[in-house]
């Protein structure tokens, strides 16, 4: 029996556990996340005697009259500060680290009242963010030291809720307080924990599965396997080839497959029983490596196929083998680009029950609430199904494909009881798909004053156990590997191969940070060939409004490169006068899923029994802030004030569905969505109605985004109704080799929020600086992942330099009042700049990432 | 002596802590401190003392990480690191690992338990004792917390005792 104080409240417990565990599941101070649970991620950090320490690293009896801190704990005027300061410094995206941020805050604070900016890095600088780039955490931090210095908060609230404002996101409270709950955070009354048993092998053969001891232990509550799938077994989020559970006789395809599942009373128990299971396999050479995915006599990953590609894209306009035949100028290079993995800081968790309607209800994290329902309906067999958006925490492409969702619905539709399946970090690791990695043969040919006469190239990539986006992905590498310039005559080839690898899937940026990696590296090259600048070299070729794309699209008004090279010119050529290493690279976006695929946004606006108007959409917000942007369009474009509106969660029983947040999408698609919505319930408020009159109408919006198909019989497709165009520079300094600067200049139309877009570009970039320069998926050849997250390389907060985002605010389209999503293309251009930084630096140029020889590698 | 000291700080660092805490008459670790007093003699800053294991201790306070001590210690047993690394390993046998826990009872043997607990990768068995790469360590303690024979310490007190 140990004794000690949580909160001022003295406690006691009999049990030795870590302190994470006792708090969350004990005291349900559930402020303290659980990320990974291996002393990583930092989200669980609670202050102990003064100190930050991460809950999970500590056991309970080691705490004897110790004196334990969490969020909760914090007095009113604490929670008042810190709210207002990562409110207002725009802190807070998904939320999922925010807690343990302020617990550092306030750790350093409480002893140091005027922090240097060295000082607070280093606060901060053992918990991970993946959202923001820590650049606006720093800010926090900043302002909450001079808050409580002068004693009082700002009297400054955000009067105006209009589109172009900086206002503080809506749910900035129940994140830096920890009251708002990540499906993990639900504890329900009888909840089981459910977990499933992996496959030992990438690729076997399952003989036999023997349950019986498992279920014979006590505590467990059902043991599953394929058989007992009432439904589909086979699921995906286009292609329905990934099993849910492996059956008998069936082939295994990646190590993360599951061959069973358990349901018991506690955790412990259900990982006893999983280590009863038998299962017999006939272990089958596993296919590693895209060379031995396209051999001739290569296994098959899988029986159904009659080989191991997945997809194949042809894509040509124009003649490219002539025009570079014809080029003064030529080059040629092959590039590599790695394994990423999302490491979001939330892991995947699901809890379902039961509910009153007799429904399997979903609590759930994920990138569409509606993609969930339906393939959780598969599994099932049924449609009696909900599904309710808990807070998502972080996402980036990761959380699109099923993971525990349907495993949880599975579990109790069989046990009829409320189950929570959480993927430990390791499982997420190994389960979720991941960034392609990519080859790439990229051939240019310009003319003696570099304008861009022809682009040729193959790509292939490595889209591991199963489809999940592995075609789109390769779709989009290859439509946007031209890149942002005017130019007639392209060609590319790819091919994405099926391996006994982890899947790969969507990861923000969509294939398009492989192959802008290597046209933009291309172009860094031919820039020091025809003997004008990497920054001149692009304003030449650079499209500009009412010219062709090597697609055939010709762009609009909105169309900004030219502005975001003409906002890092002199930032660009200050660094060049003064001799310093810079490098820079431009990208194009689309914001929509595009190319003929029906793509639409879903708005109702309800106004409820509390006479406030309440915004229903089924389009996931993980961490972007599109509740906020909803919020800010409907402020807009009615005549409500900000607190007459609700944001609700993404649901699927009255929300209707409005696409997967995938493709910079939601805030064009929707957002134009909800202004059709908007006009409709004007029409009514014109009339005189006040709020009380208009409860249970419901207005509703829809937006479909029309384009043509890949290859469409028309002279100038469309193929996307937006895109965002980005130029971002990196200087390094001289001496250290070090990033000093970097400027992102990012044109997304009408900026909705200015600051929430600020920290998509500074979080965007800084996760692009790990892609760039550290981070590593390694997987050995029995394709196992062989990193944890502690290691993946993602960047610290001590480590990110002075970034510079600027926000070109060019009128858009005229959809979602000019606004274009900014998500994805902020982690585009970044690679090919630092790369280009670093041959400026060393005269070494790079062909590969990450990049080596850095002061930024993991070295020993 | 008072020095303005600029922040990331930094100081020296003896890594052992025990003075063969079990072994006697000269059955006891070579690797370790030997409590010669030299690093003590050479400081200018009274940084260093004699702990009541008989071996030398740096008061991170006074220290300003000039190095000196590092480099007239006989043993070859400081380095200078950076405070802000709490998680420090305190031992430096080179012994393996059934020889190691004889000389000393709080000797590393190498077990390795460290190295795999690591999510960072941090640390690593070196001749025979584990050693931290303070660039890529998190200062998360798991270390500390599984360490069978108390060789590595959070400074700070909280996960283990400081001595």
């Amino acid at each position: 029996m140990v004794t000690f104080k949580v909160n001022g409240r003295t406690v006691q417990t009999e049990k030795n556990q870590k302190l994470l565990r006792f708090l969350r599941d004990e005291l349900h101070l559930t402020s303290v996340k659980d990320g990974c649970s291996e002393g990583a991620c930092g989200a669980c950090t609670v202050i102990i005697d003064g100190k930050t320490c991460k809950a999970c690293v500590p056991d309970t009896d080691s705490l004897d009259g110790r004196e334990v801190i969490t969020v909760e704990g914090l007095t009113e005027w604490e929670e008042q500060v810190y709210t207002y300061a990562y409110g207002k410094a725009g802190a807070v995206q998904c939320g999922f680290c925010i807690p343990g941020m302020v617990m550092c805050t306030k750790a350093l604070l409480d002893v140091n009242k005027t922090p240097s900016d060295d000082e607070i890095r280093y606060a901060l600088r053992n918990n991970y963010c993946r959202c923001t780039g820590y650049v606006k955490i720093m800010d926090a931090v900043r302002l909450a030291a001079k808050i409580l210095d002068a004693g009082v908060l700002p009297d400054d609230g955000d009067q105006n809720w209009a589109i172009g404002n900086r206002v503080s996101r809506i749910d900035v409270e129940e994140k830096v307080l920890g009251t708002g709950r990540y499906p993990d955070d639900f504890y329900l009354d009888g909840m089981l924990y459910g977990t499933a048993l992996r496959s030992q092998y990438a690729r076997a053969r399952v003989l036999s599965i023997d349950t019986s001891k498992a279920r014979a232990l006590e505590g467990v509550e059902a043991v599953v396997t394929a058989g007992d799938i009432p439904g589909e077994n086979k699921i995906g989020h286009l292609k329905h080839d990934q099993y849910t559970l492996i059956p008998v006789g069936g082939l295994t395809h990646y190590l993360g497959d599951a061959i069973a599942l358990v349901a018991a009373k506690d955790r412990e128990t259900a990982e006893k029983a999983k280590k009863l299971i038998k299962v017999e396999y006939e272990v089958l050479p596993p296919v590693h490596t895209i060379e031995e995915a396209a051999a001739p006599d290569a296994h098959k990953v899988f029986d159904e196929e009659e080989n191991n590609i997945c997809a194949h894209k042809h894509i040509s306009r124009g003649n490219a083998e002539e025009a570079i035949q014809n080029s003064k100028y030529v080059i040629s290079h092959h590039f590599e680009t790695p394994w990423t993995e999302h490491a979001f800081l939330e892991p995947e968790c699901a809890v379902a029950f039961y509910d009153e309607d007799g429904d399997v209800f979903i609590y759930s994290t994920d990138q569409s609430a509606h993609q969930t329902l339906h393939e959780c309906s598969l599994v099932l067999g049924t449609d009696k199904v909900k599904v309710q958006n808990a807070l998502v925490g972080g996402g980036f492409g990761g959380k699109e494909d099923m993971t525990v969702q349907h495993l949880a619905a599975l579990l109790t539709y069989v046990t009829k009881k409320p189950v929570k399946v959480k993927l430990t970090r390791a499982e997420s690791l190994l389960v979720h798909p991941k960034r392609h990695p990519f080859y790439m043969d990229m051939t240019m040919g310009c003319d003696e004053h570099g304008n861009i006469m022809g682009v040729k190239a193959t790509v292939v990539s490595d889209t591991g156990a199963y489809a999940s986006l592995g075609g789109p992905v390769l779709e989009r590498a290859c439509t946007h590997a031209a890149g942002p310039y005017h130019y007639e005559n392209f060609e590319i080839e790819g091919t994405a191969y099926y391996t006994n690898n982890p899947p790969a899937g969507a990861f923000r940026g969509f294939g398009v940070t492989q192959t802008c990696f290597a046209t933009e590296t291309l172009l860094n090259m031919m820039a020091d060939r025809v003997g004008i600048t990497p920054w001149e070299i692009r304003y030449r070729n650079a499209i500009r409004p009412g010219e062709v794309l090597p697609n055939g699209q010709i762009v609009d008004e909105s169309t900004g490169l030219i502005e975001t090279l003409e906002a890092v010119r002199e930032d660009y050529e200050t660094a060049l006068a003064e001799g310093k290493p810079v490098g820079i690279g431009c990208a194009m976006k689309n914001a929509g899923v595009g190319v003929g695929i029906p793509d639409t946004g879903r708005v109702k606006l309800i106004v409820e029994d509390d006479e406030k108007l309440h915004i229903y959409s089924g389009a996931s917000c993980i961490g972007q802030g599109l509740g906020t942007v909803l919020v800010q369009m409907v402020v807009t474009n009615t005549d409500l004030k900000h607190e007459d509106i609700v944001y609700e969660r993404s649901n699927t029983w009255i929300a209707p569905d409005s696409g997967t947040t995938s493709g910079s999408r939601q805030t064009l698609i929707t957002g134009e969505a909800c202004r059709r919505a908007c006009e409709k319930l004007m029409e009514d408020r014109k009339t005189g109605k006040s709020l009380k009159d208009m409860r249970g109408i419901v207005y509703y919006g829809e937006y479909l985004a029309k384009t043509d198909p890949l290859g469409a019989n028309v002279p100038n497709p469309v193929s996307h109704v937006a895109y965002g165009y980005a130029t971002q520079m990196c200087i390094l300094n001289k001496k250290t080799g070090k990033m000093e600067y970097i400027v992102a200049a990012h044109d997304v139309g009408k900026a909705v929020n200015p600051l929430s877009c600020e920290g998509q570009i500074e979080g965007g970039v800084v996760m692009s600086m790990g892609y760039a320069l550290r981070e590593k998926y390694p997987i050995d050849e029995n394709c196992r992942p062989i990193q944890k997250y502690g290691s993946l390389g993602l960047f610290r907060a001590h480590e990110v330099p002075k970034i510079k985002a600027i926000v070109v605010d060019k009128p858009g389209l005229n959809v979602a009042c000019g606004a274009i999503g900014i998500g994805e293309i902020t982690s585009i251009p970044t690679a090919p700049a630092i790369a280009d930084a670093y041959f400026r630096y060393d005269g070494i140029r790079r062909y590969s990432l990450p990049l080596t020889d850095t002061p930024y590698e993991r070295k020993w | 002596m008072a020095v303005k000291k600029r922040f990331p700080y930094r100081a020296a660092l003896v890594a052992c802590n025990g003075g063969c805490r079990t072994a006697k008459d000269g059955q006891g670790c070579a690797d370790g401190c030997i409590g010669c007093g030299a690093c003590i003699q050479e400081c200018k800053f009274g940084a260093i003392f004699l702990n009541e294991y008989g071996v030398a201790e740096v008061d991170e306070e006074k220290c300003i990480a000039c190095g000196k001590c590092a480099k007239v210690c006989p043993q070859e047993i400081i380095h200078i690191h950076e405070c802000a690394n709490y998680i420090v390993v305190k031992c430096s046998n080179k012994s393996k690992g059934a020889a190691a826990k004889k000389q000393c009872e709080v000797s590393c043997i190498g077990c390795g338990i460290c190295e795999k607990t690591c999510t960072a990768g941090a640390i690593r068995v070196t001749e025979n004792h584990a050693v931290i790469n303070e660039e890529l360590c998190l200062s998360c303690g798991m270390c500390a917390v599984k360490c069978p024979r108390h060789v590595i310490y959070d400074l700070r007190g909280i996960y283990t005792e400081i001595k």
